[in-house]
C-alpha cells in the first residue's frame, strides 16, 4: 500500500513539474491543469494558514477566555468584508482608515531611522577611525560616501539634470548598474539552484522504482505536442476575443 | 675576631634564606574590598525588563578580579547569577545612548541586567528585584549590599531625540512645500519611463487588446503599494479616455479594495463611468507562485499590448515579465525592491527605479498633495547629502586630531538607536 502511495506521488510531483515546465514550449491544456491547480491549492492553504493561525488562537481562544477586547481587531477585520455588500460597504472605510493610519505611523520611525539616521551615521563612521585607517580602507569609505551621494543625486527630482548635477548623476547610474549587475548574478545563482533542485527530483523519478515517471510523462507530453502539431498545421492561430 | 666574623656570616645565612623562603612561600592572599555604594534603577529609554547596577571603579580592578551579577525576584535566596566579568572592563562609557541622553563616565561600572533572559517577558516590568556584585579574586568571593530595583517601560525615547527633530523637520518641510505648491506649482525634472505610459496605452487602443496593470504583491501599508495605486488612478484615467482595456489583476485583497475605488473614482473623473466594469480588478489568489503561475496563463492567452509592473516584487517579477516580453507587450516597470530590479531591466522597456515609483505619482498627476510630498523626500535627501559630506569631512578631523568627544558627538547625532 505504502508502495503505490510512494509511486503516485512521484508520478504527481514528476507530472506537474514537467506540465509547468511545458509552459517554456508553449501554453497547453497540461499547463492550465497545473496552473488551476496550483491556484486552488494556494488558496486552501492559505486558508487553513488564516483559520488555524489566526482566527482560531487571535480570535477564538481569547473570546472563549472572556477576553472582549479582541473584539475591536475583529470587528474592524470584519468591517473590510463589507465591501461585498453594497448597501454597507461605507463600513470597510474604518478599517482601511485604521489599516492606512497603522502602517504609517508604524513605517514613519522605522524607515526615519534605518533608510534616513542610519544611512548617514553608516556612511561616517568609517572616518571616525581615520587616523588608524589603511589607504585603502580610507579609499573604501570615500568611494562609499561619494557612491552614496552621486547615487543620491540621480533621484533628486527637483532640479533639471545638466552640467554638473547630471555627471554626478551618471556617476550614480554606474554605482546603481554594479549593485544591480552584482544583484543579478545572485539571484540567478540561487534560482539556478531552485532549478537544480527540481532536475534531481525528476532524476529520482525516473527511476525503475517509481515505474519511470518522469520518462513516461515526457514522452506523453511530447507525443502530445507532436499530434496537436500535425493535427492544426496549415492553421492559423486564433488571437483571443477583444 | 674569627667568631665574630663565623656569628655575623651565621646571622646574614639566615637571614638570606629566611629572605628567600619568604619569597618563594605562598603568601595569604590580600583582602578584597566588597562593592561599596552598589545602586540598581531602571534602565532609562527602554520598553521595561532591564536593570542598571553601577558602583565606582576602584584601584582593585585589576584583570584578575571577577565581578559576578546576581539576581533575585524573592525576598530571602533565589539568586540567579546573571553576569560575570573582569574587574577592568564594563564601564559607563559602554552603554550604547548617546551625549544627550547619558553620561559617558569611565569612572564607574555600569552593567545592565536583561531580566527578559531569567525571568517571563511578562514578570519582568513591574515588579521589584534584588541584586548584590560578587568580587571574585583567588577563589575567594566578597558579597556586596543587596539592593533592590524594578524596571517600566518608558513613554519617551530620548536617545531618540534626533529622529524626532529629523521628523518634526520634514513635517515642516511638508507643511510648506503643500502651502507653496497650491500657491505657486513645483517643478519636477522629467522621468524618462514616463512618457512611455502614454504611448503604451496609445498602442494598446491601436490594437485593440487590452493593458494589464500588477500592482505587485505588497499589501496597502508599503509605500511602493501606496504609490502603485497613485500610478493606477492616473493610467486608469487616460485609459477611460481612450476607451481602451485595462486589467489588474491581485494578489491582496486589500490592496484589490482600495484599487477599485481609485479605478472607479478615474472613469469618474475622466467622464466615462460608464465604461467601468467591476471585473477590471480581479482577486487571483494570495499565494505567491500560484498568483505568478496565473497571471503568465492570462497573459499568454490574452496577449495585452502593454503591461505595467508597478509596486514590490520579489522572485515572481522576472517570471511575469519574461512571459510578457515573450507576448510582445509593450513592458513598463517599477518598483523599489532592489533585488528585482535587474529582472525588469533585462525584461521590460522602460524601468522606474526605487524613488521613480514614488515621484511617478506626483509626475503624472501633478496633485499638489503628491507633489509636496516629492519635494519634503528631495528634502531628505538634501539633508542625507549635506550630512554625509560634512559628517565625513568633520568625523575625519575629529579622529585625526584625536578629539574623542567631539567625533562621539558627531557619531552620536546620526545614530538611530
Amino acid at each position: 500500500m505504502s508502495d503505490t502511495f510512494l509511486i503516485a506521488g512521484a508520478w504527481i510531483s514528476a507530472g506537474l513539474t514537467i506540465f509547468l515546465f511545458s509552459f517554456l514550449y508553449k501554453d497547453n491544456p497540461f499547463f492550465k491543469v497545473a496552473e488551476h491547480l496550483y491556484l486552488g491549492a494556494g488558496m486552501g492553504w492559505w486558508a487553513q494558514v488564516y483559520l488555524y493561525g489566526v482566527l482560531r488562537p487571535k480570535v477564538w481562544a481569547p473570546l472563549m477566555n472572556h477576553d472582549w477586547m479582541v473584539l475591536v481587531p475583529t470587528f474592524l477585520g470584519l468591517s473590510l468584508i463589507t465591501q461585498f455588500i453594497p448597501g454597507i460597504s461605507w463600513i470597510s472605510r474604518y478599517g482601511f482608515t485604521f489599516l492606512m493610519g497603522y502602517g504609517a505611523g508604524l513605517e514613519l520611525p522605522t524607515k526615519l531611522a534605518t533608510d534616513f539616521v542610519n544611512q548617514i551615521g553608516g556612511t561616517i563612521q568609517p572616518f571616525v577611525n581615520v587616523a588608524g585607517m589603511s589607504s585603502f580602507a580610507l579609499f573604501n569609505a570615500v568611494v562609499i560616501a561619494g557612491g552614496v551621494i552621486c547615487v543620491l543625486i540621480y533621484f533628486f527630482f527637483s532640479v533639471e539634470h545638466k552640467g554638473a548635477v547630471k555627471k554626478a548623476s551618471n556617476v550614480g547610474i554606474y554605482f546603481l548598474m554594479i549593485y544591480f549587475g552584482a544583484s543579478f548574478g545572485n539571484t540567478v545563482m540561487a534560482r539556478f539552484s531552485l532549478l537544480y533542485g527540481r532536475f534531481d527530483t525528476l532524476y529520482t523519478f525516473s527511476a525503475s522504482k517509481y515505474l519511470y515517471a518522469t520518462q513516461f510523462i515526457l514522452a506523453g507530453l511530447a507525443v502530445y505536442f507532436i499530434v496537436h502539431a500535425l493535427m492544426n498545421r496549415g492553421k492559423k492561430e486564433i488571437e483571443p476575443a477583444q | 675576631m674569627i667568631k665574630n666574623k663565623s656569628g655575623l656570616s651565621l646571622v646574614l645565612s639566615f637571614l638570606a634564606v629566611t629572605t628567600v623562603f619568604a619569597a618563594t612561600s605562598p603568601r595569604p592572599s590580600a583582602q578584597l574590598p566588597p562593592v561599596t555604594r552598589l545602586t540598581a534603577a531602571d534602565m532609562p529609554y527602554d520598553v521595561g525588563g532591564t536593570a542598571l547596577l553601577k558602583w565606582d571603579v576602584r584601584p582593585e580592578d585589576t584583570p584578575d578580579v571577577l565581578y559576578q551579577i546576581y539576581v533575585s525576584s524573592m525576598e530571602s535566596g533565589g539568586w540567579i547569577k546573571a553576569d560575570e566579568f573582569p574587574a577592568d572592563t564594563r564601564t559607563g562609557d559602554g552603554i550604547e545612548l548617546p551625549f544627550w541622553a547619558w553620561n559617558a563616565s569611565v569612572r564607574e561600572h555600569v552593567v545592565k541586567v536583561e531580566l527578559n533572559n531569567f525571568y517571563g517577558e511578562a514578570q519582568t516590568t513591574g515588579p521589584v528585584f534584588r541584586f548584590k556584585v560578587t568580587s571574585v579574586k583567588d577563589k575567594k568571593s566578597y558579597d556586596s549590599q543587596v539592593v533592590s530595583a524594578g524596571t517600566v517601560s518608558n513613554w519617551f525615547r530620548l536617545d531618540r531625540l534626533n529622529n524626532l527633530v529629523m521628523a518634526i523637520l520634514v513635517f515642516i518641510v511638508f507643511f510648506w512645500a503643500v502651502s507653496h505648491a497650491k500657491r505657486k506649482g513645483l517643478f519636477i525634472r522629467r522621468i524618462a519611463g514616463l512618457d512611455a505610459i502614454d504611448e503604451a496605452i496609445g498602442r494598446a487602443t491601436e490594437m485593440g487588446k487590452p493593458i494589464y496593470y500588477l500592482p505587485g504583491i505588497g499589501n496597502m501599508t508599503m509605500v511602493s503599494t501606496i504609490a502603485s495605486t497613485f500610478i493606477l488612478g492616473e493610467v486608469s484615467k487616460k485609459v477611460a479616455q481612450y476607451d481602451s482595456t485595462i486589467k489588474v489583476p491581485h494578489k491582496d485583497p486589500v490592496v484589490m479594495t482600495v484599487a477599485k475605488e481609485v479605478v472607479k473614482q478615474a472613469f469618474l473623473e475622466a467622464g466615462r463611468p460608464d465604461s467601468y466594469r467591476e471585473d477590471i480588478n480581479q482577486f487571483v489568489s494570495y499565494d505567491q507562485f500560484s498568483y505568478a503561475a496565473s497571471v503568465d496563463g492570462m497573459i499568454s492567452r490574452e496577449k495585452p499590448a502593454a503591461i505595467f509592473y508597478m509596486g514590490w516584487f520579489m522572485a515572481e517579477s522576472l517570471l511575469l515579465a519574461e512571459v510578457g516580453s515573450t507576448t510582445g507587450a509593450i513592458q513598463i516597470a517599477g518598483t523599489d525592491e532592489e533585488a528585482q530590479l535587474p529582472f525588469f531591466f533585462t525584461a521590460c522597456d522602460y524601468t522606474l527605479i526605487g524613488e521613480e515609483l514614488y515621484a511617478a505619482g506626483a509626475y503624472l498627476s501633478k496633485d499638489p498633495m503628491l507633489m509636496s510630498a516629492l519635494k519634503t523626500q528631495d528634502f531628505g535627501k538634501l539633508v542625507v547629502m549635506v550630512s554625509v559630506a560634512l559628517g565625513g569631512i568633520l568625523a575625519s578631523l575629529g579622529g585625526l586630531m584625536h578629539w574623542d568627544p567631539f567625533t562621539r558627538i558627531i557619531a552620536d547625532l546620526f545614530k538611530a538607536y
